[in-house]
């Protein structure tokens, strides 16, 4: 009677919880709620550390001219006048946001939305 | 049951009824099943307190156009998520549909133009551009579909394969006509305002002309989820497979539709990318297909299969654009956003099971 109760308990456990994707998943609401709690916990820590940080970083690459210094600003910010760099044998064109220098950067109007490169233009002396 | 007000009324009268240890769990329960709800709300209170521009019509603005964007990946996706599948190929045929429109809608005086003798731009081959992309969307999810419904194979296994395969074929693309990889730009002006031309401003922020075209898109996939034979029959299919094929459903062509519908999506969704972008890369469209299944199981359109609707998609759709373009004028880095992304997605998953096993 005992062994029958304990078998039918077993069959029970062993029967698929859930349908679909989740077909083989065998869990509890207690480990659940675990999970989510530590899911939540590791989102808040992520911001809290990440809002110790000043803002966005903008890198030039001077593409061979003498390096020019990261500047750090935040969402919808100008960026502060970078230094222009130097190359031997060619003129600075300007800050690109792309490689291929098709798309300027307007020092004066355009702000700041995410975390991005500049390249330089440089054309090459006669 | 329509009215909140009644309906919060007899919550609480409900509530007031239990003793202390049910109060207790019924308040735990409240929490965590909102728990993602509450995040995003502490995230909104927490950056309009930081950032005052944040609760703007300008922001507003922003966040449509952003839902207006995701969206249409999210509803393709959907239905492979209903049928207790998923796409992992919708984010590299985003990347493919996107090359190609940006090379037929390329300037016609452009110095990087990689194929010269393509046709004047007017509003029919900008069409006919939308046609050819949503159609090579639609075939690589026939594929998939296909592959899918003839053999059984598991979604994960068959879409892999087709985004390896896909982002293959965008390599080979982006080499073509001595191009050699650059980034495709130069993209002309009727193309750019089809797409993105402001229809009105909000805040002084443009909406574009893609937030209609997203909303025509909603009401046409509800149209097909709920007032279809097709619809009803993805349902079936999606709760149980062996039952609907006993009661006459044909579960190949249904598998295979769903598929191909959600390729046509990614054609669309490709479609508007290269203007939204600026310019197609070889890594556009890259794990785009994430976003639109976390927002998929946000908003209710669970794993379990053959349940899902339209409008949790939407709210799907918009509690993670809110989440993400508020951590992005907070100024979180793009790095922390994957991991963000990612316990947002485990959550959800383990959200989404916890309500099935508590309602059994």
């Amino acid at each position: 009677m005992e062994e029958n109760r304990n078998r039918s308990e077993l069959q029970e456990e062993q029967l698929p919880k859930f349908r679909g994707l989740y077909r083989n998943v065998n869990i509890s609401v207690k480990s659940l709620d675990r999970i989510i709690g530590v899911c939540i916990a590791v989102i808040l820590i992520v911001v809290a550390l990440e809002l110790r940080n000043p803002g966005f970083q903008i890198t030039f690459d001077s593409r061979g001219g003498t390096d020019v210094p990261v500047q750090s600003q935040m969402y919808g910010e100008l960026l502060e006048e970078p230094e222009i760099p130097t190359r031997e044998g060619y003129i600075f064109t300007g800050w690109y946001t792309d490689t291929s220098c098709y798309e300027a950067w307007d020092i004066d109007t355009d702000t700041v939305q995410s975390d991005m490169t500049l390249y330089a233009g440089w054309q090459k002396l006669q | 049951m329509t009215n909140p007000v009644k309906n919060m009324q007899r919550a609480i009268a409900d509530y007031k009824q239990m003793n202390a240890k049910d109060q207790k769990r019924y308040l735990t329960d409240m929490v965590l099943n909102n728990a993602l709800y509450i995040l995003m709300a502490i995230f909104v209170i927490y950056t309009a307190i930081k950032q005052p521009n944040f609760l703007t019509l300008g922001s507003f603005a922003n966040l449509i156009t952003q839902v207006a964007a995701y969206l249409p990946l999210a509803l393709g996706i959907a239905g492979c998520i209903v049928l207790t599948g998923t796409d992992l190929s919708a984010g590299r045929v985003v990347g493919l549909t996107a090359a190609i429109a940006g090379v037929f809608m390329q300037k016609a005086d452009f110095a990087n133009k990689m194929f010269q003798n393509l046709p004047e731009i007017t509003l029919g081959w900008i069409l006919a551009t939308m046609l050819i992309v949503v159609l090579i969307g639609a075939m690589i999810g026939l594929v998939n579909g296909f592959f899918v419904a003839k053999f059984s194979l598991h979604p994960f296994i068959v879409t892999l394969s087709t985004q390896l395969i896909t982002y293959g074929i965008i390599l080979w693309f982006f080499a073509l006509n001595g191009n050699n990889g650059q980034p495709i730009s130069g993209l002309s002006r009727e193309y750019k305002d089809f797409v993105g031309g402001a229809m009105f401003r909000l805040g002084g922020v443009a909406v574009p002309r893609y937030v209609l075209y997203a909303i025509i898109l909603t009401v046409v996939m509800w149209f097909i989820w709920n007032k279809t034979t097709f619809g009803k029959n993805m349902f079936a299919v999606g709760s149980n497979a062996e039952a609907a094929k006993v009661s006459g459903v044909n579960v190949f062509m249904t598998t295979v539709l769903v598929h191909t519908l959600a390729g046509a999506m990614y054609g669309y969704a490709g479609f508007i990318e290269g203007v939204r972008a600026g310019s197609v890369a070889a890594s556009t469209g890259l794990n785009a297909e994430c976003d639109a299944i976390a927002a998929c199981v946000i908003g209710g359109v669970s794993f379990v299969g053959g349940t899902g609707k339209i409008s949790g998609i939407i709210l799907g759709v918009f509690v993670l654009r809110i989440i993400f373009v508020a951590l992005t004028m907070l100024g979180v880095d793009s790095s922390s956003l994957y991991i963000i992304k990612g316990a947002i997605i485990l959550c959800a998953c383990a959200l989404d099971m916890r309500k099935y096993l508590v309602k059994k």
